[in-house]
C-alpha cells in the first residue's frame, strides 16, 4: 500500500504531499498525520477524490487509510 | 470513477465559520472596539505588548490586555483538549517562526491591522484595504511557489507533555492582568489607555477625555495642559498644544475603545471554539487556490467578508470611501506593499496570525514561538517608529519592508528541501 508520512509538517505540505500521491491513482493509499488540520484536510482530500475512508488513532497521531470507492 | 470535486462539503462548513466570525467582529465593534477592529490578531497582540510597554515604548495610546486573544487561546485549548487534538509539539524551526511572527507584526503594523482585518476592514467599507487584499494575493502566491519549489521548516515532534501548556499558561497569566485592571487602572508599572480616551494629530499630541454633549472634559496629556474658553488645549507654560480646530478633529485612541471585559472573553472563547473546529484561515484559502487548486477553505475569507458587510448595514457601521476610515491610512502602495510582505510571512508560518494563536491554544510550541515573534514586533515596531499612523507610513515604513521582504527571501532558501 503506497504511504505518505506527513508527521509534524505544517500547512499546507501535508495537503501537498498526499495530493501527489494521489496522481498515481492507487487503490489504496495510507497517510500518517499528527495534527487535527492536516487528518482534516487528508480525509477530506481523500473523500473529494472518490476514496473511502477510515481514520485511526495512533500514540502520535492518527492514520488516514483510503480506498478507492 | 475518479471524480474529483473541486469545491467539497468543507467549504459550508468554512463559509459559515468565517461568516460568523465575521458577524460577531462587526457586532464587537458595535460593543466599544475600534472601527472595523472587532477582531484583530496584529492589533490585539499589539495593545496587550502596550500593557506592558506604555509610554515609554510609544504605546500609550495602545495599552489594553484584549481579553478576546485569551479566549480564543482558552477556548481553542479546550475544543482541542474534547476532540483529543490537544498535542505538544514542536521543533519545527522554532526559531525561525519567532523571526517570521517578528516581520509579520512589523508588516501588519505598516498597514494598520493583520490578514484578517484587511477582510473585516473591507466588510465595513474602507476601500483602503482592497489594496492590503491585492497586496495578500500577491503575497501568498509568492509564497506558494516557494512551496511548490520545496520551501518547507521540517518537521514538528512530539514534545514532554508540560510544553503544550505554554499558550494556556501565558493566556492565564494575561488573564490575571486583564482583570486586575478591570477598573480601567493598570497596576504600578503598566499601562491602560484611558477608556474614550481623544487624541489630536498635533506633535506632541494632546489627549483628553469627552464629557457630556462631546465636548473636552478633563486634559490628560501634556501634564499640566488645560483647556481654554476658545476650544484650544493650552500646556503650562502657556503655549498652545492644540488649536481648536485640533480638538474638534481629535480621534479616539484604539486602546481605548473595547468591549466590555466579560463580553470580549466570551466573544473570543466562542470564536476560539469556532476557528479551532473550523480551521478557519485567512490566507490558507487564497494559498490552496493557487497551489492544490482547492476552494473549500476560501469560501472562510468570502464568509468574513460577506458576514462583516452584513452586521455593519445592519448596525448601521458601513462607511464605504478611502478617507477617514478608522484606523487606516491612505496610502495605496503602502498598503500593497505592507500586506504583501505579511501575507508572503503567513504562508511561510503555515497559517494566518489568528490560526498561529488557535494552534498555540492546541499545544503547539511552533505557532507559541510565532505568536511571541509577533509580540517582540509590535513592540519594536511602536518603540522604534516603524508603524504607521493613520497620517501614512513611518519614514522608516519602507526601509522596514524592503529588509523584511529580504529577510523572508533568505528564509525560503535556506529552508528549500529538494526533493525528487
Amino acid at each position: 500500500m503506497l504511504e505518505v508520512d506527513v508527521r509534524g509538517f505544517s500547512c499546507p505540505v501535508p495537503l501537498m504531499r498526499t495530493k501527489k500521491a494521489l496522481e498515481g491513482d492507487p487503490a489504496e493509499i495510507r497517510v500518517l498525520v499528527d495534527s487535527g488540520t492536516a487528518k482534516a484536510n487528508a480525509v477530506n482530500l481523500l473523500k473529494d477524490s472518490s476514496y473511502d475512508v477510515a481514520v485511526d488513532e495512533t500514540p502520535d497521531g492518527w492514520t488516514i487509510v483510503g480506498k478507492k470507492a | 470513477m475518479s471524480g474529483k470535486r473541486l469545491v467539497g462539503p468543507s467549504a459550508w462548513i468554512f463559509g459559515a465559520a468565517g461568516a460568523f466570525i465575521g458577524v460577531v467582529a462587526a457586532w464587537l465593534v458595535s460593543q466599544g472596539n475600534p472601527g472595523n477592529m472587532g477582531l484583530c490578531i496584529a492589533c490585539f497582540l499589539r495593545d496587550t505588548v502596550g500593557f506592558f510597554g506604555g509610554a515609554k515604548a510609544n504605546m500609550g495610546a495602545v495599552a489594553y490586555v484584549r481579553p478576546e486573544i485569551i479566549g480564543l487561546v482558552l477556548g481553542a485549548a479546550a475544543a482541542s483538549f474534547a476532540t483529543k487534538e490537544f498535542r505538544p509539539r514542536g521543533g519545527s524551526s522554532t526559531l525561525l517562526r519567532f523571526v517570521l511572527g517578528f516581520i509579520f507584526m512589523t508588516s501588519a503594523l505598516i498597514f494598520l491591522g493583520c490578514t484578517v482585518r484587511a477582510w473585516l476592514r473591507l466588510g465595513g467599507g474602507d476601500l483602503n484595504a482592497l489594496w492590503g487584499v491585492l497586496g495578500i494575493v500577491v503575497g501568498v502566491s509568492i509564497g506558494a511557489l516557494f512551496l511548490k519549489g520545496g520551501y518547507n521548516l521540517g518537521r514538528a515532534k512530539h514534545l514532554p507533555a508540560p510544553a503544550a501548556w505554554l499558550g494556556v499558561a501565558l493566556a492565564v497569566a494575561l488573564l490575571a492582568l486583564a482583570l486586575a485592571s478591570a477598573s480601567g487602572t493598570a497596576p504600578n508599572g503598566f499601562t491602560v489607555t484611558k477608556a474614550k480616551a481623544f487624541a489630536t494629530g498635533t506633535t506632541p499630541p494632546a489627549v483628553f477625555l469627552k464629557g457630556a454633549g462631546g465636548k473636552p472634559a478633563a486634559v490628560l496629556k501634556p501634564e499640566g495642559a488645560a483647556l481654554a474658553p476658545d476650544g484650544s488645549i493650552v500646556g503650562a507654560d502657556g503655549a498652545v498644544v492644540a488649536s481648536a480646530e485640533a480638538v474638534a478633529k481629535a480621534k479616539p485612541q484604539p486602546g481605548g475603545k473595547r468591549a466590555p471585559l466579560a463580553i470580549a472573553l466570551v466573544a473570543g472563547l466562542v470564536l476560539g471554539v469556532v476557528a479551532q473546529r473550523s480551521r478557519f484561515c485567512s490566507i490558507g484559502g487564497i494559498r490552496d487556490v493557487v497551489l492544490v487548486r482547492r476552494f473549500d477553505l476560501l469560501f472562510g475569507v468570502i464568509g468574513l467578508l460577506v458576514g462583516a458587510f452584513v452586521a455593519n448595514v445592519a448596525l448601521g457601521q458601513f462607511s464605504m470611501g478611502f478617507e477617514n476610515q478608522p484606523v487606516a491610512h491612505t496610502d495605496a502602495l503602502g498598503n500593497f506593499a505592507a500586506m504583501a510582505v505579511a501575507g508572503l510571512a503567513a504562508v511561510m508560518l503555515g497559517g494566518c496570525p489568528f490560526r498561529q494563536v488557535i494552534m498555540s491554544g492546541e499545544g503547539d510550541v511552533d505557532a507559541f514561538a510565532a505568536v511571541l515573534g509577533m509580540m517582540a514586533g509590535a513592540f519594536v515596531a511602536h518603540w522604534q517608529g516603524i508603524a504607521s499612523s493613520p497620517k501614512g507610513l513611518s519614514p522608516l515604513g519602507w526601509p522596514a519592508l524592503g529588509v523584511m521582504a529580504a529577510v523572508l527571501v533568505a528564509i525560503a532558501l535556506i529552508k528549500r528541501e529538494r526533493t525528487a
